[in-house]
């Protein structure tokens, strides 16, 4: 069975895993996320929606602290995140994959996996050379990990391959692949199902939904709203850089602000997909 | 025939010496992504402690410089090993935090020759234009070397050298260190999203190769005894650099090639050959020209190097190669070979795959 769940961080407990309250973020004075304000739930995957432009990359940028955040405050478990140094809160236990799959290129697919886990004995210059046994077992370990996930993944048989050389499809599979063996506690997913096929969008889903059972928390940017009536338990409405409701998506549907602001829109369009 | 051998020892010198410079610039730009244009300063900072550490006391000698302590060789090497480090912690509290790719490099360029106006204005510091001299060859009144002998020996001391800090080099680059090293040269952001701080790698990095650039800085004016501006103006940077782009970035054997191709044959091997008759100076010329055409062609026809980066191959524990329905999985012939051993890395060359 393959485990997801880091318990060393801190973002245990029982109330939500992540509260924003009131963030904002302008560009140039362009209030991109203007006080956005929301919960995510523990060990549930939940959508963020909204329209083109309603702020929900820079949000998911704000949190997984891309970017600074102007006012307000996010709080991963019991710790407030607020501006704290990218990779720090990244060791808390909060992962993110970006918009546009971001490979680590000149690295093959194994060593994508091999290069996530988030502190490493063998980073160590005084362990290089004085440890090398615990090296070699951390080594292992990793690489038993890491070959496990890639099985789970379909990407086994690219192992050796350099990172740039995989389609978009796998390039979407590897970052995911790579954040599950960095062992999160919250996932920040943005646009999982972006640019790939029908056939692989059931299988992201399955792969979200699989996360899930092993304990991680889901925040999944999406447009896709069947997929997000099928693998989400809750869902957050943006526009214009505010949450305008929260609920599952049956619920949302019944909300008229929702419909006019973004759904309608989407209904009009047709089915995505 | 003495003389022939002078000849060959000195290119062996340069050989090895500018293999661990290569290799201490090649683990900041090739591996970490850091365009450190101010490489050679770093050089010339191991080289004057190195020599400033060597002499004795300043007082009542033609020269002025600082230290003076008389110390023997290898700690005086060692200190211009970690002078260079020194260097490399305050340059990466300027720079590192807040500059990335051409800023970085720009503002590199711009320390180096700040340094170098330091350096050579400020006579107090290293005897500035006209430099050290006169610094002691290390180990050659104990062994009673001739000067023909000690240039035999310091190159053959030299090649030793080279061959410890590659061990450690590999060492390093075959690590998770190097690994992530490679992360943050591809996409710094993506490494920082996983946890890495870039900045505590990149500064490490900058310390191993500043260390590797004062020992190589060290060695030189160890073996020539006198090191001055001259020999460091900030294009020599770009020698390095070429040394690195024609041999294969990422790879210590390409450097190896590197070096020998562009600073022992093309810069260092024309020295030695007689001047064209009523042109003096032109074959000095020409050198350049050549460097600069065969670094063009390079990046041009293949930027990976004449050895490429190696491509990390790794073989699977025993009990991976079977999958979950206890089925063999198909593994390369070497997997199977070494599939009883916990681990082990194979490389192919990342050129060899285009």
């Amino acid at each position: 069975m393959m485990t997801y769940q880091d318990t060393t961080t801190p973002a245990g407990g029982d109330g939500p895993i992540l509260r924003c309250e009131g963030i904002t973020k302008a560009f140039g004075g362009v209030n991109a996320v203007n006080g956005a304000t929301f919960d995510v739930p523990r060990n549930k995957i939940t959508a963020l929606i909204g329209p083109n432009g309603a702020g929900k990359t820079t949000v998911v940028n704000l949190l997984s602290g891309a970017m600074k955040i102007d006012s307000g405050k996010v709080q991963l478990g019991t710790t407030d995140i607020t501006n704290m140094e990218r990779y720090k809160i990244a060791r808390l236990g909060l992962m993110r994959t970006f918009q546009l799959s971001r490979e680590l290129g000149g690295l093959t697919v194994l060593e994508n996996l091999l290069v996530a886990p988030k502190v490493q004995a063998g980073e160590s210059l005084f362990n290089i050379f004085f440890r090398p046994r615990l090296l070699k077992r951390e080594e292992r370990q990793n690489l038993e990990r890491a070959v496990e996930i890639l099985r789970t993944y379909g990407l086994f048989d690219l192992r050796d391959n350099l990172a740039r050389e995989l389609s978009g499809g796998q390039k979407k599979l590897l970052e995911i692949s790579r954040g599950v063996m960095a062992s999160p506690s919250l996932f920040l997913l943005d646009e999982p199902m972006a640019g790939v096929n029908p056939a692989l969008i059931d299988k992201i889903g399955g792969y979200i939904l699989d996360m899930k059972a092993q304990g991680v928390t889901v925040l999944m940017i999406e447009h896709n709203l069947n997929v997000v009536e099928r693998i989400c338990d809750n869902v957050v409405v943006l526009a214009e850089g505010r949450t305008l409701a929260t609920g599952t998506m049956s619920e949302l549907r019944e909300n008229k602000e929702v419909v006019t602001a973004y759904l309608g829109e989407i209904i009009n369009a047709g089915p995505s997909h | 025939m003495a003389q022939f051998w002078f000849y060959v020892f000195t290119l062996v010198f340069f050989l090895f010496d500018y293999f661990i410079l290569a290799m201490g610039l090649n683990i900041q730009y090739g591996e970490t992504g850091i365009l450190n244009f101010a490489y050679i300063g770093f050089v010339a900072i191991g080289a004057y402690v190195t020599g400033a550490v060597s002499l004795p006391n300043s007082v009542g000698t033609a020269q002025q410089y600082i230290f003076g302590f008389n110390l023997p060789f290898p700690f005086s090497l060692l200190a211009g090993g970690v002078a260079a480090m020194l260097l490399a912690v305050v340059v990466a509290a300027i720079t590192l935090r807040r500059l990335r790719t051409d800023y970085l490099a720009m503002v590199l360029i711009s320390l180096s020759l700040v340094l170098y106006d330091v350096i050579n204005n400020y006579v107090r510091l290293f005897n500035g234009a006209d430099g050290l001299y006169n610094v002691p060859q290390p180990m050659a009144g104990v062994l009673h070397l001739t000067s023909n002998a000690f240039v035999v020996f310091f190159a053959c001391v030299t090649g030793v050298i080279s061959l410890i800090m590659w061990a450690g080099m590999s060492r390093i680059t075959r690590s998770p260190l190097g690994r992530t090293f490679r992360a943050i040269r591809d996409d710094p952001d993506v490494a920082s999203a996983l946890g890495k701080g870039v900045f505590r790698y990149q500064l490490t990095s900058m310390l191993i190769g500043s260390f590797y650039a004062g020992i190589g800085g060290g060695l030189i004016i160890q073996f020539g005894g006198s090191f001055n501006p001259t020999a460091w103006l900030p294009g020599e940077t770009f020698v390095v650099f070429a040394v690195i782009i024609v041999g294969g970035v990422g790879n210590n054997v390409g450097l190896l090639m590197g070096a020998l191709l562009v600073e022992t044959l093309l810069i260092h091997l024309p020295a030695f050959l007689p001047d064209i008759p009523g042109h003096a100076g032109l074959i000095e010329y020409i050198d350049a020209m050549v460097i600069g055409i065969m670094l063009m062609v390079m990046l041009w026809f293949r930027p990976q190097g004449i050895i490429p980066e190696r491509v990390r191959h790794f073989a699977l524990p025993a009990g991976e190669l079977l999958n979950r329905d206890g089925h063999s999985v198909e593994a390369p012939p070497e997997t199977m070979n070494n599939a009883a051993s916990t681990l082990s890395a194979s490389e192919t060359h990342e050129g060899d795959r285009a």
